[in-house]
């Protein structure tokens, strides 16, 4: 609990907070968080980095079993952390626009 | 058809070229993971674009932006990666690194020192290793001590008769002897050959090591090596007891190994030739040490006791009596010598000051005068500590060398690396930080020359913790004439937002 605190009273980027946006709003794998918020490849792979190193997301492979039936390669998603959800509580606080930009009605079924 | 198959086959292998290069930046145990997840995402964004807009030239660009994405994300997990590696990165220009640094400097000169079998004799070289009472006895007004000047005869005369002053007398000679080791294959060597008396080192109260008890009684004299030869001539064998060397033309076994020469008799001697005084050629001059009586010792007197000789035919000869433990001074005192022409000598080479401090505005804190005086004292104590044992370890390090080579090496560096460090340690504190300790950065010339009798011109530099900047005139005025550091208040703050330093 105490850490999950700590991390919401830290001072997130507004890209980080959109990429936590867009994480939230199902939004789970690096290339549809680049069509969704607009930001380029070298900007929201480094994020997802930082992210994950700070315990605010986490990242998971897909099962072989589902890329072979698409007849395409395995992806890796991204999930939000407890930690993620409260600094994104917390940053939707601090940009309240964010939830207009990224609204998770557009939520999509992992 | 054809060609654009041909397009779209070397655009995937110029896309997968690149994220092929981009992969050779990231840390080779994270790179199949990252190089999997790239290119299952370059699948999907070369099938976006071929959605979008088939193949063309904007298509293709699109990609190729995404794939130069990857060096970005590549850097930045090397980057990431070596801040990993180095957890000691946020020390750089802290208090702890510097001492840190002074401190294992240190603990490699002393493992040196410990390690080097000269080292370790020399400094066991101290007045408190010696017999108390033992003198050497010379004639008044000699200078050179090395040279025997007390005949056999009168060496005989006082060991003969009961003595008020001394209770014990030991005679030697020093030859230089050609010494073949039919044990080994090393070849022959010259030694320094002392022969003496066989209550030589009962006299000096040294115990002999690797005794061989099997010889004792023999009708073959007896050698004690000292520990240097035994270390370079027999590479520390403890069987060295019982072997048999040739010296000269004398046939000799080695009964024993000296300890660490704790005695600095006039001259230098790599083995002992031990045998009763009647064995010895008589005539001639020699060494003589004494161990003087409680009434003796009550007659010395700033180490040296007066002797009044009377020969056979009843003349008088004045001779004096030097305290042997006074003249094992060992390293120590040589050193002492040392810093102490170095700290004389340093107002020559740099100013001893270091600046102004009187500047805080609110006033500086008793404690941050103790950290930042204690910091100091930490640095000059193991700065001296380095240079003792730097000092014997290049001194004594080499068993070749001869004592006054290695005390004149030994004086040269403890003085040259005392002096130009003290130098380094004022230097070092005056660009400190007096809130931090930190070392200050980003120099930057303020002013001009032409102006320095209008306003101050000289280097500025910051505190990266954001509590002070140090100004350093370049020429030093009336007004200006030494450095002063600008305490930074909170409103300067905002300056260094990015700042990772706490103020303490």
């Amino acid at each position: 609990m105490a850490r999950e605190a700590a991390f919401s009273e830290a001072k997130l980027s507004h890209t980080a907070a959109m990429i936590l946006q867009a994480l939230d709003a199902g939004f789970v794998y690096g290339f549809s968080i680049m069509e969704m918020t607009g930001l380029p490849s070298g900007t929201v792979y480094p994020a997802m980095r930082r992210l994950e190193r700070d315990e605010l997301i986490r990242s998971q492979w897909e099962r072989q079993s589902i890329a072979d039936a698409e007849q395409r390669p395995q992806r890796k998603y991204y999930k939000l952390t407890a930690a993620g959800k409260a600094t994104l509580e917390a940053s939707r606080r601090r940009y309240p626009l964010l939830e207009r930009l990224i609204p998770n009605a557009e939520a999509k079924s992992i | 058809m054809r060609p654009a198959l041909k397009l779209e086959w070397a655009s995937r292998i110029l896309h997968a070229g690149l994220l092929r290069a981009a992969s050779l930046l990231v840390p080779g145990r994270l790179r199949a993971e990252w190089r999997r997840e790239w290119r299952g995402e370059l699948w999907h964004v070369q099938q976006a674009c071929e959605r979008m807009s088939g193949t063309s030239w904007q298509g293709e660009r699109e990609v190729a932006s995404f794939c130069m994405g990857a060096f970005q994300d590549a850097l930045c997990l090397r980057r990431s990666g070596k801040r990993g590696r180095f957890p000691f990165a946020q020390l750089h220009g802290a208090p702890s690194q510097c001492i840190l640094i002074l401190g294992t400097i240190l603990a490699v000169s002393f493992t040196i020192a410990q390690l080097l079998p000269g080292v370790r004799a020399e400094r066991s070289l101290s007045p408190g290793a010696v017999r108390p009472g033992l003198v050497t006895i010379e004639e008044i007004g000699e200078n050179n001590d090395t040279m025997p000047k007390i005949p056999q005869s009168q060496y005989r005369s006082w060991a003969d008769h009961k003595q008020k002053f001394f209770d014990g007398f030991a005679f030697y000679r020093v030859t230089t002897e050609v010494v073949e080791r039919n044990a080994s294959t090393r070849g022959n060597s010259v030694w320094s050959v002392g022969r003496a008396g066989a209550n030589l080192f009962t006299l000096l109260g040294l115990p002999i090591r690797f005794r061989d008890p099997d010889g004792l009684g023999g009708s073959m004299p007896e050698v004690i090596l000292s520990e240097k030869t035994w270390k370079r001539d027999f590479g520390s064998d403890p069987h060295v007891a019982g072997v048999v060397v040739q010296l000269g033309e004398q046939a000799a076994r080695i009964a024993g190994v000296a300890p660490d020469s704790s005695l600095e008799l006039p001259r230098r001697v790599d083995a002992w030739m031990l045998g009763p005084d009647s064995a010895m050629p008589g005539g001639g001059t020699g060494y003589v040490l004494a161990h003087l009586t409680p009434a003796g010792e009550a007659e010395m007197w700033a180490h040296v006791v007066r002797i009044t000789a009377y020969g056979p035919d009843a003349s008088q000869n004045d001779l004096l009596g030097f305290s042997l433990s006074a003249r094992a001074t060992g390293p120590w005192i040589l050193y002492l010598f040392a810093v102490f022409l170095a700290l004389v000598s340093l107002p020559a080479i740099t100013s001893v000051s270091l600046g102004e401090y009187s500047q805080d505005p609110q006033g500086t804190s008793w404690s941050r005068k103790f950290t930042r005086w204690s910091f100091l004292s930490a640095k000059i104590a193991l700065l001296l500590a380095i240079v003792y044992f730097a000092s014997l370890d290049l001194a004594y390090g080499q068993t070749t060398l001869d004592a006054n080579r290695s005390a004149y090496i030994q004086l040269m560096f403890s003085f040259l690396a005392c002096l130009f460090g003290m130098r380094w340690v004022l230097g070092d504190q005056r660009h400190r930080c007096p809130v931090c300790l930190r070392r200050v950065s980003n120099p930057a010339q303020v002013g001009q020359a032409s102006q320095t009798f209008l306003a101050w011109n000289g280097t500025e530099m910051m505190c990266m913790g954001g509590h002070t900047l140090l100004h350093v005139p370049s020429l030093p005025t009336s007004w200006f004439g030494t450095q002063r550091w600008m305490y930074l208040d909170t409103s300067w703050g905002f300056l260094f937002a990015g700042s990772t330093r706490p103020i303490p």
